[in-house]
């Protein structure tokens, strides 16, 4: 259980991603670049997905990222899959989805999490799509999944806690205002995000003081919006948000080709110098400043109907925008997801 | 207005407002809703102990003014069904005691200063007259432009308040402070004697505010949205008004119902509710719109002799409307883009709301 996974990797060639501490933990260090777990159930088929894995992991990731409800547990199957003779040399994630609910629930979905991954622990469990205000108030509270979480932590069924969301910095403080004892915290990190509501620079600098271990996502702004705009090249994008101070930057990758793009840039990193990093934040801050680049803080693109329903919040079916999230997340119109057996 | 045809930067033809679209659908639940609440209302207690009283009157921050705790939303003047009932809001309000009249330079392209303009002819000086510039990021000269215009719209030769309109994107500081700005224009005006007072608005973020605030310009007023919802979201209650009264700085309110009635209309508060809750902070002035005289009436039912809420009831609201408050569904000027002036967009350069999701 205390297995560092990068001790039996190969000794690293001239080209391996650089590994960094998992926060405080020095003894445990993981893959700079990490791979999403919501991608792999976007690929052409079953066999790319493992390929990906497969291939990630041979170009040295050694993060994985996933989580309970991608893909109506889809990704987790796939992810257990590909790391088959691997799992002792990764660094395992997902993250459950209770969205309010119950401790119970919770406890079921690591359950369902563990057997799809094949594994009979993760190395982190993180509390999924914290995006509304009242979310630190239900994680907390008597019975809810902040008991479910140190249970797993005290049964060895998983090795570090954390939490992640989308939305805003101000949710992500009250989230690290409970004193809950978090390992890590993820957050969306681009170079959009240094001047828009910014978890660079209200929620990063906290974490790094307590020592809990940073993990940014959203390099490309999500769906690389700001890419296919021509705001910011793929390239800059990935190297900036690579070069903050974090433990790992995770992003999908539904395709090898966009999967050995990543893994050059990641293989060949180098950091980008403080002067660059803060010409680029310049140069696209006249774009960022209403967020139209970030849409997962300013709308409901990147939120899960599930989770408004288990809030309580109502899904307007008469919006386009919740039509496209209920198709994209093939909800079933239920206020609880089904746990299938 | 020669000189004004000739400036592109102020030429407003065949702009798209899409919040006037979107206000105009919204202000016709106001008005038929609310109307109908205040009739049940009154029929209840048609004798209402304090329908004589008058609105009272607040300081205006340190600057010596008094203002009525209610004021007149500029925006849904220009809504009402012609002039005439214009003029009965605006002489019916003074007579309740209202001095406070809000407007901005691109409400209903003009029409909303124009209707003020005539309503408070041969009744100026009872009335503490504010209008709004629309810069978006223009320079000062844009802003002089506009005050002129505004000017004579309002038929007037100064204004007693002239705030930035929407600031609401995370770059107006800058643009606002940058040389040649906005900030220039307000110190300007106020040196000419053109208006007597500058503040800033904005219905986004507490955090651009308080990135506003902290240029030390001397604003003498902030405008905000603060209803029991905004408590427990994204809030400018606690986050912009206790440093504003600090720094000494009126603070005036809006969006006591969520911009269009949307807390009423969601079932979170009734109208009388919500308008106590925000005329029951420490506020110069809480602005409401008013698009006809059934509103008029149902607001000064609050208003007359109004006695705020002890802090428990304040407490009480706030906690029953906190679960919808959560995800910020009744304060869409926050959420949504459905606030935003297109003009305000386009001159930022950002996509117009077609392009973006609902």
């Amino acid at each position: 259980m205390t297995t560092n996974p990068t001790r039996s990797r190969q000794t690293p060639s001239a080209t391996a991603i650089p590994l960094r501490p998992f926060g405080s933990h020095q003894d445990i260090r993981v893959s700079a670049l990490g791979m999403g777990g919501h991608h792999l159930g976007d690929a052409a088929d079953d066999e790319t997905a493992v390929r990906i894995v497969q291939e990630g992991f041979d170009g040295g990731i050694t993060f994985f990222d996933n989580c309970w409800e991608y893909h109506r547990g889809k990704s987790e199957i796939l992810l257990g899959t590909g790391l088959k003779g691997h799992r002792d040399k990764v660094f395992l994630m997902t993250k459950v989805c209770t969205h309010g609910r119950d401790a119970a629930l919770a406890t079921e979905m690591l359950e369902q999490s563990l057997n799809r991954l094949q594994t009979d622990h993760l190395d982190l469990w993180q509390l999924h799509g914290v995006s509304f205000e009242n979310d630190p108030d239900l994680f907390m509270r008597p019975g809810g999944a902040a008991e479910a979480m140190l249970k797993a932590k005290q049964q060895g069924k998983v090795r570090f806690l954390g939490f992640t969301g989308h939305k805003d910095p101000a949710i992500h403080l009250k989230m690290l205002a409970t004193g809950f004892p978090f390992d890590a915290v993820q957050m969306p990190l681009n170079a959009f995000d240094a001047t828009f509501r910014s978890f660079q620079t209200e929620v990063l600098p906290e974490l790094n003081r307590r020592g809990i271990a940073a993990l940014g996502m959203k390099p490309f702004s999500g769906h690389g919006e700001p890419i296919q705009n021509g705001a910011i090249t793929a390239k800059e994008a990935l190297r900036y948000a690579m070069s903050l101070p974090i433990t790992v930057t995770i992003t999908g990758m539904d395709k090898l080709d966009v999967l050995r793009q990543n893994l050059k840039v990641a293989q060949n990193f180098t950091p980008m110098p403080r002067e660059e990093m803060r010409a680029l934040e310049n140069r696209v801050k006249l774009v960022a400043a209403d967020g139209h680049f970030e849409l997962y803080k300013t709308s409901i693109k990147f939120d899960n109907p599930e989770a408004r329903l288990a809030h309580g919040f109502p899904l307007d079916m008469k919006s386009a925008e919740v039509e496209e999230i209920v198709m994209a997340t093939q909800n079933t119109g239920k206020p609880f997801p089904q746990i299938p057996k | 207005m020669q000189k004004n045809s000739e400036a592109e930067p102020v030429n407003q033809s065949g702009v798209k407002f899409s919040r006037r679209d979107f206000v105009k659908g919204a202000a016709a639940f106001t008005a038929s809703t609310l109307a109908r609440v205040t009739e049940e209302t009154m029929k209840g207690k048609s004798q209402a102990p304090g329908s004589a009283a008058k609105v009272p009157m607040r300081p205006l921050g340190n600057t010596g003014a008094q203002v009525s705790a209610l004021g007149v939303g500029g925006f849904h003047l220009g809504s009402t069904k012609d002039q005439p009932e214009a003029n009965e809001i605006v002489a019916r309000a003074l007579d309740a005691g209202i001095n406070f009249f809000d407007n901005a330079w691109d409400y209903h392209d003009g029409l909303s200063e124009g209707r003020l303009g005539d309503a408070l002819q041969g009744k100026r000086d009872r009335a503490f007259v504010m209008t709004k510039v629309c810069t978006h990021g223009r320079s000062k000269d844009v802003a002089m432009q506009m005050l002129e215009q505004s000017l004579r719209r309002l038929q007037t030769d100064h204004l007693d308040l002239w705030q930035i309109h929407e600031v609401i994107y995370y770059n107006d500081p800058d643009l606002i402070f940058a040389p040649n700005g906005a900030a220039e224009a307000l110190a300007l005006a106020k040196q000419q004697g053109k208006v007597r007072f500058v503040g800033f608005t904005g219905h986004k973020d507490p955090a651009i505010h308080l990135r506003m605030l902290k240029h030390g310009f001397p604003f003498d007023t902030v405008q905000m949205p603060l209803n029991a919802c905004d408590a427990s979201f994204r809030s400018f209650e606690t986050q912009v008004l206790p440093e504003a009264t600090k720094q000494g700085i009126a603070v005036l309110g809006m969006k006591s119902l969520g911009g269009s009635g949307e807390l009423v209309r969601g079932g979170a508060l009734t109208a009388h509710e919500g308008l106590r809750y925000a005329m029951s902070l420490p506020v110069a002035t809480t602005i409401s719109g008013m698009d006809s005289i059934a509103v008029l009436e149902q607001n000064l039912e609050v208003a007359r002799g109004f006695q705020p809420l002890s802090t428990a009831d304040m407490q009480s609201l706030r906690d029953r409307v906190k679960q919808y408050a959560a995800d910020g569904r009744f304060e869409l000027f926050k959420t949504t883009k459905m606030y935003d002036g297109g003009v305000g967009r386009e001159q930022h350069h950002f996509p117009t709301p077609d392009k973006l999701p609902a």
